[in-house]
């Protein structure tokens, strides 16, 4: 208690001292206390790295510099909610390449992605999982990931056998319908990172395209276009007006194929693209290209057909002879899809697909 | 008094109503024409001809209807009409017979258009057909009625195929995952197995074939084989052990004579393939699993008591072998490539790499010619490729069967007669496989139809059968899936399990035989063995793996088809110890049995280690250490040419009293303290 008293007592005197100091024409400018060190990289703690304001780190009220940002419909991953922070270091910024394409991000820049839920049980409380940096080096995008403490107030770096690994964390929270799940979260292998996030055996980010960026975040008490925002931090040089965007599947003034479209991009894109890992399947789900049938699915034979009656990809309006479904519908590891970053349905997921196939009336044959 | 007398006359009403809503009461048919159904709400039938198992509606229904034709027709029921536009999603199921004992006729989910139903069967006079829709599909939104037309036709006799299928479904066979065919239990009969969570569950085959299960419960938490199984008997004791695959690593089900252990080493391998396979020839089968994301996996088996698995990762753990230095590694096909007694790798690839053949050196040495062999094609996307001697000239052959894109069929050029490594050669073209636009992930070849020649299962409901010149010509089994693949009830032809659904072929004319293998000297399940049966064909051969295609897990008995031939001169065994049994004159249509070395003389095993002596005996028999040996013998195990254990013993250090053995020949199995066995045959008098 004294202690941080002498310090705010402290603070507020240097803070007068340079106000008093400076001259009319000189502007405070207040820094930024986040430190990455390219070189030392990884840390072995997350707090280290002063992505978030002193007090309870927990909160992840972000530093200065660190901009939170949120694509228009994200992935799921067993429920988990997410908050999402960039940071650059200073005089540098990321060009806008395509509305489809990931920015071309500078050396230094961080991605950080934390996983936590709201409803963890018993108790109903908060509890963060796990914190996901991403750090694009000279050579290329590292991939680093944080396991919090059960005392949230820090997390340590996952490294060596553990990190090829991944790990389990077996967790009980309630779902948004109410019912309680108990599930083994899993912590990702390096590995299991890279299965995703690559693009011609090359490490990249997946979510922060410009068509899933141009909507309004609350920053503050302002409401702000992402990328506006980005270009006034000076981390995006600019960008064009008519970017083709995702839209929040949530939305439901949105059409229904916008909506199935921006969720199939966020949860399935990053496999089913060129050049990705599962680009083998005839299937594009990247938002630009669902709008055509083929690359939806919709009457498209599966190279992997599930049974003599379960054939296509999507069968317009029925969705039970439909794969995309069955495979949106099962827990099996070898049968869900995603592949990757769940083990439990997706509820509203499978709703919006059936709202979505039940809307289709093409015929295959 | 009023109101209760009121609704159970409703009630009766209500039942009234329905009363043909059942299979006692079924509405009849009188001939041809088109007939409407109602909402489906009347009695759900519980026995599925149909594709796609029970019904999972709120309220399941079905509604019953019964024809009996007064003369023989070819009969179609559909729905594909146009009194129902647009198509509803139908199912319907025929059979025959009283309602306490249904048996299948026909059935069909989706054969119209936009999955209406369309079957078509032959009926004769006077028998009655009980004709069913349910409402698998329909709920209660579009359960609002259809109509059918029963059409007759003059008889069309069906043509024939190689080898037809009859099906025959098994309530009990429910586990989480019905995916293995393997003999369990050592009587070398295929038995069924089963796995849920903490359960093991095994349909045995007895005398009259598949028996009532058999459930080992198994305690701890475990991997479910949701990528692949594999089975062999790691640890020796007579039975099966199963290797569970999954996305985060792997289980291994050991059996303790009677009840079952579960080990899960922790290791993070995003399993594909599994396979017991001896990799470093020390006579101990090891495991192996393929990598998606990463290097491949495996565990080597330490032996002796206590089998330690210790874990590798290729091209990652110091000293590993290697088996390829990156991820994208589906299946992997243990077989002997080049006739040199050991077995080779061929590693079936998907999302970019090329396939890999790796060729065994010996003492654990694996070098990758792919490129000499040829066959690290691309583009290529394949889960599981079909290898076998498909030419029946002695040599395994390649097909890599395309999961995306076209298949590739290669030739094996082997010529040992020199050191050169051959490559093989394309010949996909006018191959059939050219021509075959069905893919699948999993792809086997057995000979289904026993003419002598390897026919392949994979996508498209069909099988790819082998026309004898290295061609192959597809035949349409509706419904027919890829599962796992044995001898269900001993009758000389594969039959394959879907689900809980087993397809039993019927026998057509053809013979064959089986070879099953009990290892002494050489893993117990002769995994790695080569058989070769000799005759007028001249020469087919197969190996004995454990994992074939990408998912499932079949027998471990070597199957041979002979087609109409009546005499093989010769099958020989050639283990992989080195030692070659060998039979002449061998009748067919049987399981053979073969205890490795059962047909060698005494004198033939040269085990480098031991000789014993008096041979024959008959009391005792002597061990004799060559000289010079730093070998410590451990324990030793006497069997019968049967198979059976007769005798064991750690006390090697007085003669083996076998004097109450009955008279015969035996097969002695002695352990030395590197977990190493060593084989040797006397006559007891």
């Amino acid at each position: 208690m004294k202690k941080s008293y002498l310090a705010f007592a402290l603070c507020m005197l240097l803070t007068a001292l340079y106000i008093s100091c400076s001259d009319t024409d000189d502007e405070y400018v207040p820094v930024s206390p986040v430190n990455v060190d390219l070189t030392l990289v990884p840390y072995q703690k997350l707090s280290e790295y002063k992505f978030f304001e002193g007090g309870a780190m927990k909160d992840m009220v972000p530093s200065l510099n660190v901009i939170p940002y949120e694509p228009a419909s994200s992935l799921f991953t067993d429920y988990a909610s997410k908050k999402r922070f960039i940071w650059m270091p200073p005089g540098v910024s990321a060009s806008f390449v395509a509305g489809n394409k990931i920015l071309d991000f500078p050396v230094g820049t961080v991605l950080i992605k934390s996983f936590y839920y709201t409803t963890i049980q018993p108790g109903n409380v908060t509890k963060i999982i796990e914190t996901r940096l991403m750090v694009r080096k000279e050579d290329k995008w590292h991939f680093y990931e944080y396991l919090w403490n059960d005392e949230q107030t820090d997390a340590d770096l996952v490294s060596g056998t553990d990190f090829t690994t991944g790990g389990f964390k077996t967790i009980t929270f309630t779902k948004p319908s109410g019912e309680e799940i108990t599930t083994d979260y899993r912590i990702p292998s390096d590995a299991e990172c890279f299965a995703c996030h690559k693009i011609n055996e090359i490490g990249t980010p997946i979510g922060v395209k410009p068509q899933n960026l141009n909507h309004s975040h609350m920053y503050g008490n302002t409401n702000k276009n992402i990328l506006a925002k980005l270009v006034e931090q000076g981390y995006l040089d600019t960008y064009p007006a008519n970017i083709l965007s995702t839209v929040d599947y949530h939305d439901t003034t949105q059409p229904i194929n916008l909506r199935l479209r921006s969720y199939l991009d966020a949860n399935c894109s990053h496999c089913h693209q060129d050049e990705a890992r599962c680009y083998y399947r005839p299937i594009r789900f990247p938002f630009s290209q669902t709008d055509v049938d083929s690359n939806i699915g919709i009457c498209l034979l599966a190279d992997e057909p599930i049974s003599p009656t379960l054939t296509k990809v999507i069968a317009p309006g029925n969705y039970n002879k439909s794969i995309m479904h069955f495979r949106l519908s099962s827990n099996d590891e070898s049968e869900r899809m995603p592949l990757l970053g769940r083990t439990i349905v997706h509820d509203e997921g499978v709703q919006l697909l059936e709202e979505y196939i039940s809307s289709l009336t093409q015929s295959c044959n | 008094m009023k109101k209760i007398t009121l609704i159970i006359t409703l009630l009766f009403m209500v039942q009234l109503s329905k009363a043909q809503d059942s299979c006692a009461s079924p509405t009849a048919i009188p001939g041809p024409g088109t007939y409407t159904v109602g909402v489906i709400n009347g009695t759900a039938p519980t026995l599925f001809c149909a594709d796609n198992g029970a019904i999972q509606q709120a309220i399941p229904g079905g509604e019953w209807y019964i024809y009996t034709p007064t003369a023989a027709h070819t009969v179609t029921v559909s729905t594909d009409i146009t009194a129902n536009t647009p198509r509803t999603d139908t199912r319907v199921h025929v059979y025959t017979g009283t309602c306490d004992a249904l048996t299948c006729f026909a059935g069909d989910d989706d054969a119209g258009a936009d999955y209406s139903s369309v079957v078509t069967f032959n009926v004769t006079a006077g028998t009655s057909y009980i004709i069913v829709f349910d409402n698998r599909w329909l709920d209660a939104a579009h359960n609002n009625g259809f109509s059918f037309r029963l059409t007759e036709a003059p008889v069309v006799v069906p043509p024939t195929l190689p080898v037809t299928y009859n099906s025959t479904s098994l309530a009990t066979i429910n586990s989480t995952f019905n995916i293995c065919v393997v003999d369990v239990d050592g009587d070398h009969k295929d038995d069924i197995v089963g796995v849920s969570n903490n359960n093991l569950r095994v349909h045995y085959q007895g005398a009259g074939g598949i028996t009532t299960p058999t459930d080992y419960p198994v305690a701890g938490t475990h991997f479910m084989p949701n990528w692949s199984m594999a089975a062999g008997d790691y640890n020796r004791d007579g039975k099966m052990d199963f290797i569970l695959g999954a996305g985060s690593g792997l289980s291994v089900w050991k059996s303790n004579g009677t009840s079952y252990t579960n080990i899960t080493p922790g290791d993070y391998i995003f399993c594909q393939r599994t396979n017991f396979a001896d990799l470093n020839d020390d006579g101990n089968l090891d495991i192996f699993s393929c990598h998606d994301i990463a290097p491949n996996c495996y565990y080597l088996n330490g032996g002796g008591t206590d089998n330690a698995l210790t874990f590798y990762q290729s091209n990652v753990t110091p000293g590993a072998m290697k088996f390829g230095t990156i991820g994208g590694n589906y299946s992997t096909l243990f077989t002997d490539f080049d006739n040199d007694g050991d077995t080779d790798v061929f590693i079936s690839k998907c999302s970019g790499p090329p396939c890999e053949l790796h060729r065994n050196d010996g003492n654990g040495v694996y070098t990758d010619i792919s490129a000499i062999a040829g066959i690290n094609v691309t583009p290529i996307q394949t889960w599981s490729s079909a290898i076998g001697d498909f030419d029946n000239d002695g040599d395994m052959d390649v097909i890599i069967t395309a999961s995306s894109g076209t298949h590739k069929y290669f030739r094996n050029n082997l010529d040992t007669t020199n050191t050169t490594e051959e490559a093989f050669t394309n010949i996909t073209a006018g191959s059939g496989w050219d021509t075959n636009t069905s893919t699948n992930i999993d792809n086997v070849t057995y000979d289904f139809d026993n003419d002598g020649f390897l026919d392949v299962l994979g996508g498209g409901n069909k099988i790819m059968y082998n026309q004898h010149n290295s061609t192959f010509a597809p035949v349409s089994y509706p419904g027919l899936m890829i599962g796992a693949i044995g001898d269900l009830n001993d009758d000389g032809f594969l039959d394959i399990l879907n689900g809980s659904t087993i397809r039993y072929a019927t026998p057509n004319t053809n013979k064959w035989i089986k070879v099953a293998l009990q290892g002494v000297q050489s893993n117990r399940n002769g995994i790695g063995a080569r058989i070769e049966i000799h005759g007028a064909w001249g020469i087919q051969i197969r190996d004995i793996r454990s994992g074939e295609g990408f998912e499932f897990m079949s027998s471990l008995n070597a199957h041979f088809g002979i087609g109409q031939a009546t005499t093989i001169d010769q099958v020989i065994i050639r283990w992989p110890s080195g030692l070659v049994d060998t039979y002449n004159n061998v009748t067919p249509n049987q399981r053979l049995l073969v205890v490795e070395g059962a047909t060698l003389a005494a004198s033939a095993f040269t085990n480098g280690v031991f000789s014993v002596y008096p041979n024959p005996t008959k009391d005792v028999i002597n061990i004799q250490l060559k000289d010079n040996l730093s070998v410590t013998l451990k324990s030793a195990a006497v069997y019968d040419l049967m198979g059976r254990v007769v005798l064991t013993t750690t006390d090697l250090d007085r003669p083996i009293n076998v004097a109450s053995l009955a008279t015969g020949t035996y097969i002695l199995s002695i352990t030395d303290s590197n977990n190493k066995n060593y084989g040797q045959k006397f006559v007891k008098e």
